[in-house]
């Protein structure tokens, strides 16, 4: 299971940078999103998750508290964390 | 780009963001505002808030943050415009200066408390009125209540700081509003809300503190990972509102991204379109359609295909798609390191150096004709012109100013001035902008001080009780002219003179002419001050006004009708790199006459010159009697031409003593130079404006003409008067 770790700070530069390491996962099994150290998140980045969670085998999301209330606030947990995998 | 750099550019913001301001709320004194000037000040108000908050200055946020509530309800009309009000916001304003500049480490943290308490007062929810639509926190004052507020209209990427980590206190504002009542918001955050550091999340988070709760977020259009662009806005939200916010206060959220957000207000509307970067892409209208599972089930076959499809960047996809680059938004711009700036500056000096030395290389070798040399040289020019623009600034940053200080005048001394500006739209260079504020300041408070009677005094007069005071700028061959006019008693040039006797500035028994004796007020100690002030006074002034714009390559001159009032003229150079000039022969000298003083040359008839006394001589032109400085004489010169029927009269223009002709023995060229400082180089040389660096390789000095000019004919007039 391909890990991608996501950095403290997940603004659209982050997600830029990791766009291509997930697409380079893409194919290997269910991705695993390590987002505990999440502590700040933007739009692009849950774009990101978005799309890792809803392509190929899907993605699981271990997430920090902050990426919860964000998730939480925007409408996303369902999205972003039901299930194992989408 | 570190923090620091980031925040150099916040506080470069909040230097704007106070100007705009402030312009606004003279704006609202005046009474010619109108909607969108309190919502500029709102803006202004609103940026330097969001950027506290993200640089964690708690004093500069809290302050913002009252104010900008007062801002809100004026721009909702719950609290009208008076002028009381307008008053209180011109101080606040002030107090916010006081604030950012404490924040740069410059100054104390000002304290507010008492204008804090004024400005909630002020407020609708206070004044007994309507109660305001937007909910605005009910105690503005303990930092922590707001830690996480947060602003768009900045780009910071460290203000995704505001929406990450204290969520928690949102939650139960949220969680209590019921499902079901009010109304619906929908929103779709486009590209251009994600660029530049922008973050939406911000946007939503305000709504949310509006009391609104997430119905929906919409995902439909997240395409697979493989053909992701990280710039295009794919999530779209469904909010629920209470009844009681209003539509303009969620559409006020958005007000600084514009289009880049797509709204909708009601239950039935559709939720805002989805803006891909290229419109007539086959996969645009997918991802739109309603059914989620979609994108899921064709996500598997492009799986493997992956790594090796989605190696270019987005930006270079774009383009590979044959997509126009966009045009440039009115009014975009970027921050340039100014260090940068300033080589390439030298660096085009270096060019006009670099053709000229070339032109007159080739004009020895019999090619001076040539037309690649002609597109070289316009070509050398349009560089220079347009790197001299990039440095080029309105004056209004250094206007924008003076209401302060007008109003802290009127706070020392009880006189009351109206302030007329004109021109503020005038650029010139930043350095000489940046260098302008501090003798404009001196002008200023000197002009209250001395120049502006008491209300008691002016109402005797027959004037109006309030002062003008008018501020202009203007371009004029190739210079600017900046006034500073009052409508004062004007100089007491009885009292200057005796001042001057006593101080023994001048001799008891000199005649002096008006000019002459209005410009002792610049020597150094001169003060007719009754008293010393913490104004003026102290006589350091005027003499430190002439020597900061002496640096700047200017001059200043004096203009005062007795009960009518004063102007100072600046007359400075729009750049101090480079210059058009006229190359003369004076004896073994060679030297440059700055073009924007040449008004004609002419070769004079022995009829023509005429001799006054025993040194001075005059030219007839056309009618008019000019006085001939000989420049060999001002210069030392040896060899040069002495008459002036042999050699070349250059008819130069000044702004103290009129017209003069400079007599020289021959025009060699005219022709761009690079102004190098003598100051830096050398030593500041009365009558040399600088040095340049001709063609052939030699130094040739700049004639000071103002200068020069003015202290040749003076000499003569003082010899004479002696």
């Amino acid at each position: 299971m391909p890990t991608i770790t996501l950095p403290s700070r997940c603004d659209r530069a982050a997600a830029e940078a990791l766009l291509p390491e997930m697409v380079a996962a893409l194919g290997s099994g269910v991705m695993h999103i390590d987002a505990r150290e999440c502590r700040q998140i933007g739009q692009v980045m849950l774009q990101l998750l978005v799309s890792a969670r809803r392509t190929g085998d899907g993605a699981l999301i271990e997430a920090s508290p902050a990426l919860l209330d964000t998730a939480r606030q925007f409408g996303l947990e369902a999205e972003l964390f039901d299930g194992a995998a989408a | 780009m570190n923090a620091e750099e980031i925040q150099a550019i916040f506080f470069a913001e909040c230097e704007e963001s106070l100007a705009a301001a402030e312009q606004g709320l003279a704006a609202c004194k005046a009474g010619t505002h109108d909607a969108d000037t309190v919502n500029a000040v709102f803006r202004g108000v609103h940026s330097i808030k969001g950027g506290a908050g993200a640089f964690g200055y708690v004093a500069l946020q809290a302050f913002t943050h009252t104010f900008e509530t007062l801002l809100s309800d004026v721009r909702d009309g719950t609290v009208a415009i008076t002028e009381p009000l307008v008053d209180l916001m011109l101080r606040a304003l002030d107090v916010l200066s006081d604030h950012v500049t404490a924040a740069r480490g410059q100054g104390d943290t000002p304290d507010d408390e008492s204008l804090q308490a004024e400005l909630t007062a002020a407020m609708a929810a206070n004044a007994g009125a309507a109660p305001a639509p937007v909910a605005a926190p009910a105690d503005p004052a303990p930092a922590s209540s707001f830690d996480d507020e947060d602003d768009f209209g900045i780009d910071f990427d460290s203000m995704l700081d505001d929406i990450a980590g204290e969520l928690g206190s949102d939650d139960a504002a949220t969680a209590e509003q019921p499902v079901g009542k009010g109304w619906h918001f929908k929103v779709r955050p486009h590209a251009g809300a994600m660029r530049n550091g922008s973050e939406p999340l911000l946007m939503l988070r305000e709504v949310l503190e509006l009391g609104a709760a997430c119905v929906e977020c919409d995902v439909g259009a997240v395409p697979p990972l493989d053909t992701l662009d990280p710039c295009t806005g794919y999530l779209g939200w469904t909010f629920l509102l209470p009844d009681d916010v209003s539509e303009s206060a969620v559409r006020d959220i958005f007000d600084f991204v514009g289009e880049d957000c797509g709204l909708a207000m009601g239950e039935d509307a559709p939720l805002p379109a989805l803006r891909l970067p290229q419109p007539a892409a086959p996969r645009a209208a997918a991802p739109v359609a309603p059914a989620a599972p979609a994108p899921v089930a064709d996500s598997a076959a492009p799986v493997s295909a992956t790594p090796a499809a989605y190696a270019p960047a987005p930006e270079s996809e774009t383009a590979r798609a044959g997509a126009p680059p966009a045009p440039p938004m009115p009014g975009q711009s970027i921050r340039i390191e100014l260090g940068k700036l300033d080589k390439l500056i030298d660096a085009v000096g270096e060019l006009v150096i670099a053709q000229a030395m070339m032109a007159q290389r080739l004009a020895g070798d019999g090619l001076a004709v040539t037309e690649e040399l002609a597109v070289l040289e316009g070509l050398t020019r349009d560089i220079q012109e347009s790197a001299m623009a990039i440095r080029a600034q309105p004056i209004g940053s250094v206007f924008s100013r003076v209401p302060r200080i007008l109003r802290e005048l009127t706070t020392s001394t009880g006189k009351h001035v109206r302030l007329d500006v004109s021109g503020e739209s005038t650029e010139l260079d930043k350095t000489v902008i940046e260098r302008l504020g501090e003798p404009l300041t001196h002008l200023i408070r000197n002009a209250v001080d001395h120049g502006i009677e008491s209300a008691e005094d002016r109402l005797a007069s027959g004037k109006p009780a309030e002062g003008t005071l008018t501020l202009s700028a203007e371009h004029r061959s190739g210079r600017i002219l900046i006034r500073i006019a009052d409508d004062g008693r004007g100089i007491d040039r009885e009292r200057v003179l005796q001042k001057a006797i006593e101080k023994g500035l001048v001799a008891p028994d000199a005649v002096l002419s008006k000019e002459e004796i209005d410009a002792l007020i610049f020597a150094p100690g001169f003060s007719t001050a009754q008293q010393i002030s913490n104004i003026s006074g102290r006589g350091v002034g005027m003499d430190v006004v002439r020597q900061n714009v002496k640096d700047l390559g200017g001059r200043i001159t004096i203009d005062s009708e007795p009960g009518a009032g004063t102007t100072f003229t600046l007359t400075l150079p729009l750049t101090l790199a480079i210059s058009d000039g006229m190359v003369v022969n004076v004896g073994d000298q060679t030297l440059v006459v700055p073009l924007a003083n040449v008004v004609e040359s002419l070769r004079p008839a022995p009829d023509e010159v005429q001799g006054l006394g025993s040194r001075r001589s005059m030219i007839n032109v056309r009618g008019r009697f000019i006085p001939v400085v000989p420049l060999y004489e001002a210069v030392g010169a040896r060899g040069a031409t002495e008459k002036a029927e042999e050699g070349v009269l250059i008819v130069v223009e000044t702004e103290g003593a009129g017209r003069a002709a400079l007599l020289v023995d021959a025009i060699c060229d005219q022709r761009q130079v690079v102004i190098k400082s003598l100051d830096t180089h050398y030593r500041s040389v009365e009558g040399v404006a600088g040095a340049t660096i001709l063609g052939d390789g030699r130094v040739a000095l700049i004639v000071d003409v103002d200068g020069l000019v003015a202290r040749t004919l003076s000499g003569h007039a003082l010899a004479e008067a002696a």
